[in-house]
């Protein structure tokens, strides 16, 4: 391993904004599921 | 298949399993043929990391999967976003910290030789069975479909992928992987395009999805807790987040994808790529499954769909099939008029027509299963021990009669893709445990540098061979990727267990993990045969077993 590789993720300024992005994105996944679910309910 | 799909077919393996073998000929050291000299960017990781998990089954079962029983099979990935980011967070920097070449090696240190060797053999055992089941997927629905015998397709698949991983190792497999990957994202795109274009003009697209809705087809989430139920938000959430919190940070087949990383930045980063497309890849292949469902209200599927089989039962016993038959046509017009009524309803946007049609329509789709039934038992009946579940074959069925010449072969290519790369990253795998926490660790500790690579790469053709052997001489009633998800979930929750102790409770000593490894394992196999709890959850029983078990057995360990 560098050392210096794990400080900067690319794109974002830090990985956390990484991890909420992919996060953010399931949730917005499973809502928008949900609502087709509901749909044909 | 025409002289075009055979071409298409195997033009499309040769040049990929030739042109692995070649780019990566040559690794001569233990880190090059183990690590693939820690070369790969985030991207060839992120395809890895998917292409490794999408096996044949993936690609066979799941539009099945999808046609018979809705979309709500893709609860069980909604874990592994959660998981991705646990795994970035925690176990990855420690992996790459102490330079490990599998996750194993890391119990040793932290336990003792007996926990790292207990573990690597309960990861042997799985993989090892999934190997088999990988290749018996793909073999055994293409060996019917092809009219092939089960022992060369079998065969063929094992000897082209032992050629390009026994060469390259990791970096072979990741290299095919690429390609691999290209040619069934392809090919199951164009599947779902080609299905959608066969449904009447008259059907637009908004139209297919509202029937498909209606018909119970868009089942995605399902929020009612019940242990008992395979697929909702609960266990998909809970148990999917263990499941691959125990697939990615222990399964070797998984974890050497991203120690093969240039950085543990470009690892994480793999590793949030698959966190962001494995949904919408498993989303799309499903909803492949409900375009042929939609295209199969507007065409007369056949009324089982392991063609080989029904042909062996016409044979033997043509009177009971011709009579189910004659009824399955006579329902099917029936059907077909009711399908129409249902597009008009729905058209006209006229609710309550949609629901008085509906249930005429699910009268109909029940009399047609007791049909399907009959057959089934006619064909156990006279094909005394034949498999007569036919899920698996319904894709691949409206793949070879309704797709145009080149682009069988492209799909059937795709199967064979599919099965390669996920059994190369497997054999990989295998070979690495094998070698450096069996072998090298335990029974020839000092050995130069080429001999620990010569014996990976006999390593690899020995759990080849198995696994053929397996895939020859195996029988599974139940539908192949629920098989292989249930097998995981037999020893992932105690492999996550050891892996959660260690990091976590750092009080906790080997010989307490062990026992409690053991226990929970036990206990696992017991909910398997004598309870009726969801496999899902064998993972959070195992995992939470092995930690309470050894915190318990440590503190009595520390009174005595």
């Amino acid at each position: 391993m560098h050392e210096s590789d794990e400080g900067r993720p690319p794109v974002f300024k830090s990985w956390n904004t990484w991890y909420g992005l992919v996060l953010g994105i399931f949730v917005l996944q499973v809502i928008i599921f949900y609502l087709i679910t509901s749909a044909f309910l | 298949m025409s002289s075009v799909d055979w071409i298409v077919l195997f033009g499309t393996l040769l040049a990929i399993v030739a042109y692995g073998a070649w780019k990566t000929r040559g690794s001569k050291t233990i880190e090059g043929y183990l690590k693939g000299d820690n070369r790969m960017k985030w991207w060839m990781i992120g395809i890895s990391i998917m292409a490794t998990q999408a096996s044949a089954i993936t690609f066979l079962s799941t539009p099945g999967q999808a046609i018979e029983d809705g979309m709500r099979f893709i609860q069980i990935y909604f874990g592994l976003p959660i998981a991705m980011v646990i795994l970035s967070v925690t176990l990855v920097p420690i992996y790459y910290r102490l330079k490990v070449y599998t996750a194993y090696e890391y119990l040793e240190g932290r336990f003792d030789l007996k926990t790292r060797t207990l573990a690597a053999t309960y990861f042997l055992l799985l993989r090892g069975l999934s190997a088999g089941i990988t290749l018996y997927a793909p073999a055994i629905v293409l060996a019917t479909i092809l009219n092939w015998s089960l022992y060369f397709t079998t065969v063929m698949i094992g000897v082209l992928v032992i050629i390009y991983v026994t060469t390259g190792g990791t970096r072979a497999v990741s290299l095919t992987q690429r390609y691999q990957m290209a040619v069934i994202m392809t090919g199951m795109l164009t599947a779902g395009f080609i299905a959608y274009s066969l449904i009447p003009d008259h059907v637009s697209f908004g139209d297919t999805v509202a029937l498909a809705g209606e018909l119970g087809k868009l089942n995605l989430v399902n929020i009612e807790f019940n242990l008992e139920d395979r697929y909702n938000i609960w266990s998909g959430i809970i148990g999917g987040t263990f499941l691959s919190l125990a697939y990615f940070g222990t399964d070797h087949s998984q974890v050497a994808r991203y120690l093969g990383g240039v950085s543990l930045a470009e690892s994480r980063m793999g590793l949030m790529f698959n966190g962001l497309l494995k949904i919408p890849m498993q989303f799309i292949i499903l909803f492949i499954g409900v375009m042929v469902f939609v295209f199969f209200l507007f065409n007369k599927p056949p009324v089982y769909f392991n063609q080989h089989l029904m042909e062996r039962a016409r044979d033997i016993s043509p009177e009971a099939i011709a009579e189910l038959e004659a009824s399955y046509d006579a329902l099917y017009n029936e059907k077909s008029t009711v399908v129409e009524n249902l597009v008009k309803a729905i058209q006209q946007e006229d609710a309550g027509a949609v629901s008085a049609v509906k249930s005429g329509y699910f009268e109909i789709a029940e009399k047609e299963r007791s049909i399907r039934d009959s057959v089934k038992v006619v064909i156990a009946e006279v094909i005394p021990g034949a498999k007569t579940q036919d899920r698996d074959f319904i894709f691949l069925n409206f793949v070879i009669n309704n797709l145009p010449r080149g682009l069988v072969g492209l799909l059937i290519a795709v199967m064979f893709s599919a099965a390669m790369s996920s059994m190369a990253s497997e054999l990989n795998a295998l070979a690495s445990a094998t070698t450096v926490d069996l072998y090298k660790r335990s029974f020839r500790k000092e050995a130069s540098p080429g001999h620990y690579v010569l014996a990976s790469r006999l390593f690899t053709v020995m759990w080849a061979l198995l696994a053929m052997l397996f895939a020859i001489l195996a029988s599974f009633e139940e539908n192949l990727i629920q098989f292989v998800n249930i097998v995981g979930s037999l020893f992932y929750g105690t492999l996550l267990g050891i892996f959660v102790t260690a990091f976590y409770l750092k009080w906790v000593r080997g010989t307490a993990v062990f026992i409690a490894a053991i226990i929970a394992e036990v206990l696992v196999f017991y909910c398997h045969y004598f309870t009726d709890i969801a496999f899902l959850w064998y993972i959070f029983v195992g995992c939470f077993s092995v930690i309470i078990g050894s915190i318990v057995i440590q503190a009595f360990l520390r009174k005595t």
